[in-house]
């Protein structure tokens, strides 16, 4: 197949080539991204170095062929990955930035990492001390954690797919996008000639084809990696696949004689080949070889990731005016101004209610729910009787969102959003925001009492209808909000 | 994969070329190509005709294809710019352009000035301004006494109602939501930043020629 890449100069110029070469280089991708050298290469894709073309911010840009991903039924895998990835920004994951298209090629615009890959390092090194080890592999637990409390698996973690940047730190690569992976860099220096293309990371449970957990899948292959940080090698190898197959199904393997007595309990707890009993992320972060050196606010630090909720209180930040609400911005809160419902199928679920209750006092309440279920509370008190409250859980996923704002002295408006991590089959169970935290707010609600009560059948107000035998099919989701309506 | 259905779409009502689109919004062709994928789905939710109608609109909005709102309502009629009752792609991708967060601002103030400008007189007027506030209430189960509605509508007069002639103009609206930015908070969808990342299914169907890049 001809790479077009190569070919653009040598066909007529189209509208868009003739306007990118008038501004700079002929090779620029969708009039953004100008294309470097090739640094990876693998059964369905390409990856090329590239710059964002206004700022000059270096890309890896992963070039698939459609036709090859459409031959090998692959399809489904990239929509899905992709949906799943976007949902992931952590500063130990490679992060996708965008996704463009043509007639025959699918290009992944990922963050570009300087340094490279892990095993490289490491293969000059032979093996690292238990400190640098340890010092890896908390980044990539809390990685691995962060991604799972979301729902993102990773599938095919192992020593190529965690890369190390200029600044020594570690990033997690193809989380999500792991039908993706390319089979083998170009330029690599390859420390384990013996695993190319055999299973030295697989978990028994997927040898034996059993349906399995892919969060303890993933645990699995965090123990093979941990293992060889700290041996230099593999725990299961074989030239014969059988064999192989054979020592990762019992779980056999020797550490070397250097490896200290609590990092061999770590590693064996997650080398188990039951994955019913194997150690959970709650589990390592609670090992003592794991915490070594490390107090609770440490571990929080490590382990909580919150670029949803950075982002959120940045927003609001700057959005604050020091001023009471007025009739536009309450008017603004509608749902029917919250376009968001045609783009996901999941809509933030919000409720509010009003309270004569004064910030602090609302705040405290927040906080003491949260507290009382095992959660943590960001509080932030604001200018002229706002305030906003996220409570988020040990990953550092958000719960509930409270935001309060005044509408004059004696009344706030509450209002209550569900947080992104929580939902039927979350982590953390049955809705926090709705079942704990409402009730409880409402309990601080004091009686105003309406003079004159607004008429409910004021003909522009809202007519609510059903909220279900509507007849009409629903969008994604059939129980998505029917306690919204309510 | 979809090629069928792909041409079979093309040929809707109201189906324009996305180079086109992308050259007047501030959409790229990707992204104008993943906005299809997203009408394709909502135009053929309940009526599979490639026309949003008003109930498959409330059904993205509220889960729910009956749930009146006025605020989804007056949204609706400015999207139907033809105003012929349904939104067409073309419509479609012109209009989510102004929630665009780089759209400019003054595209939105003009925008929500038409929005809440209920009856279309070119003024907002202060019966207006209190049916909206009755309505925001009303749908958030909010109970105030009228005394205290009627003082939340007369403040925000008194502020945006500079001449004082009881009603607000297309002038004093611009003023009043620059001094205010937060107003404009519902003008813009931040989702429109991501919407490849978003609607991937577009990368299978995408018509950019590979020789065009």
């Amino acid at each position: 197949m001809p790479d077009p890449f190569t070919k653009a100069n040598g066909v007529a110029l189209t509208r868009e080539q003739t306007l990118s070469s008038t501004n700079g280089p002929a090779k620029l991708l969708f009039g953004k991204y100008e294309l470097g050298k090739m640094v990876g290469c693998g059964a369905f894709a390409k990856v090329y170095h590239a710059r964002q073309v206004p700022t000059g911010q270096s890309v890896a840009l992963k070039v698939l062929s459609k036709p090859r991903i459409v031959k090998s039924g692959m399809y489904i895998n990239v929509r899905r990955e992709i949906v799943s990835m976007r949902r992931i920004r952590h500063p130990h994951v490679v992060k996708l930035i965008d996704v463009m298209a043509s007639q025959s090629k699918i290009y992944l615009v990922l963050e570009y990492i300087k340094g490279g890959e892990m095993f490289r390092g490491i293969s000059a090194k032979g093996k690292l001390n238990e400190d640098s080890a340890r010092d890896l592999f908390r980044q990539l637990l809390s990685a691995v954690a962060f991604c799972h409390s979301r729902g993102v698996f990773h599938r095919d973690l192992k020593l190529e797919n965690l890369l190390l940047d200029e600044f020594g730190k570690l990033k997690v690569s193809d989380f999500g996008l792991s039908a993706l992976s390319p089979t083998s860099f170009s330029n690599q220096t390859i420390l384990f000639k013996t695993l190319c293309g055999t299973p030295a990371y697989v978990a028994p449970e997927v040898i034996s084809r059993r349906p399995y957990d892919a969060a303890k899948v993933d645990l699995w292959a965090c123990g093979v990696i941990l293992f060889v940080l700290s041996s230099g090698y593999l725990p299961f190898n074989d030239v014969n696949l059988m064999m192989l197959y054979r020592k990762i199904y019992k779980a056999e393997y020797r550490f070397p004689k250097w490896i200290s007595p609590d990092l061999r309990t770590l590693i064996s707890r997650m080398l188990d080949s039951n994955p019913e009993t194997r150690i959970t992320v709650d589990g390592i972060i609670n090992d003592p070889w794991f915490r070594y050196g490390l107090n609770q606010n440490q571990i929080d630090e490590l382990m909580q990731h919150q670029p949803e909720i950075e982002d959120r209180i940045l927003k609001i930040d700057q959005e604050e005016e020091k001023r009471d609400l007025n009739a536009f911005d309450l008017i603004s809160l509608s749902r029917g101004f919250d376009l968001s419902g045609l783009f996901v199928s999941q809509k933030a679920k919000k409720e509010r209610l009003t309270s004569s209750g004064t910030v602090e006092e609302i705040l405290d309440k927040v906080e003491e729910v949260g507290r009382r279920e095992g959660f943590y509370t960001l509080k932030r008190k604001g200018n002229e009787g706002r305030g906003m409250a996220v409570v988020h859980g040990s990953t550092g996923g958000s719960l509930a969102w409270v935001e309060i704002f005044r509408l004059n002295k004696d009344i706030a408006l509450i209002e209550i959003e569900k947080g992104e991590v929580e939902d039927e089959e979350g982590e953390y169970g049955h809705n926090f925001w709705k079942n704990k935290l409402l009730p409880a707010l409402h309990g601080l609600q004091t009686e105003i009492e309406p003079k004159t009560p607004i008429s409910p059948n004021s003909p522009l107000s809202v007519l609510d209808g059903p909220s279900s035998g509507s007849g009409a099919p629903d969008m994604d989701d059939p129980e998505s909000d029917s306690d919204l309506i309510s | 994969m979809g090629c069928m259905i792909s041409k079979q779409f093309k040929r809707i009502p109201g189906y324009e070329d996305p180079t086109l689109l992308a050259s007047e919004t501030s959409f790229s062709l990707n992204e104008v190509e993943a906005l299809y994928e997203l009408f394709k789905k909502l135009s053929h939710s309940i009526f599979k005709d490639g026309l949003i109608h008003k109930e498959e609109f409330q059904l993205a909005l509220f889960r729910n294809s009956t749930r009146k709102n006025l605020f989804a309502d007056r949204i609706f009629d400015l999207f139907d710019l033809k105003r012929n009752g349904v939104i067409e792609f073309g419509e479609f991708v012109r209009s989510l352009s102004v929630f665009h967060p780089d759209t400019p601002k003054s595209d939105k103030i003009n925008f929500a000035f038409r929005l809440y400008d209920l009856r279309n007189t070119g003024f907002i007027e202060r019966e207006e301004l209190k049916e909206m506030v009755l309505a925001i209430l009303n749908e958030s189960d909010i109970i105030l006494s009228d005394d205290m509605v009627e003082s939340i509508v007369d403040k925000t007069f008194q502020q945006a109602d500079s001449k004082g002639d009881g009603r607000i103009d297309l002038d004093e609206w611009k003023d009043f939501a620059s001094q205010n930015p937060a107003l404009l908070k519902n003008m813009t969808l931040p989702y429109l930043k991501d919407i490849t990342t978003a609607f991937p299914s577009f990368v299978m169907r995408s018509e950019i020629e590979d020789d065009s890049l």
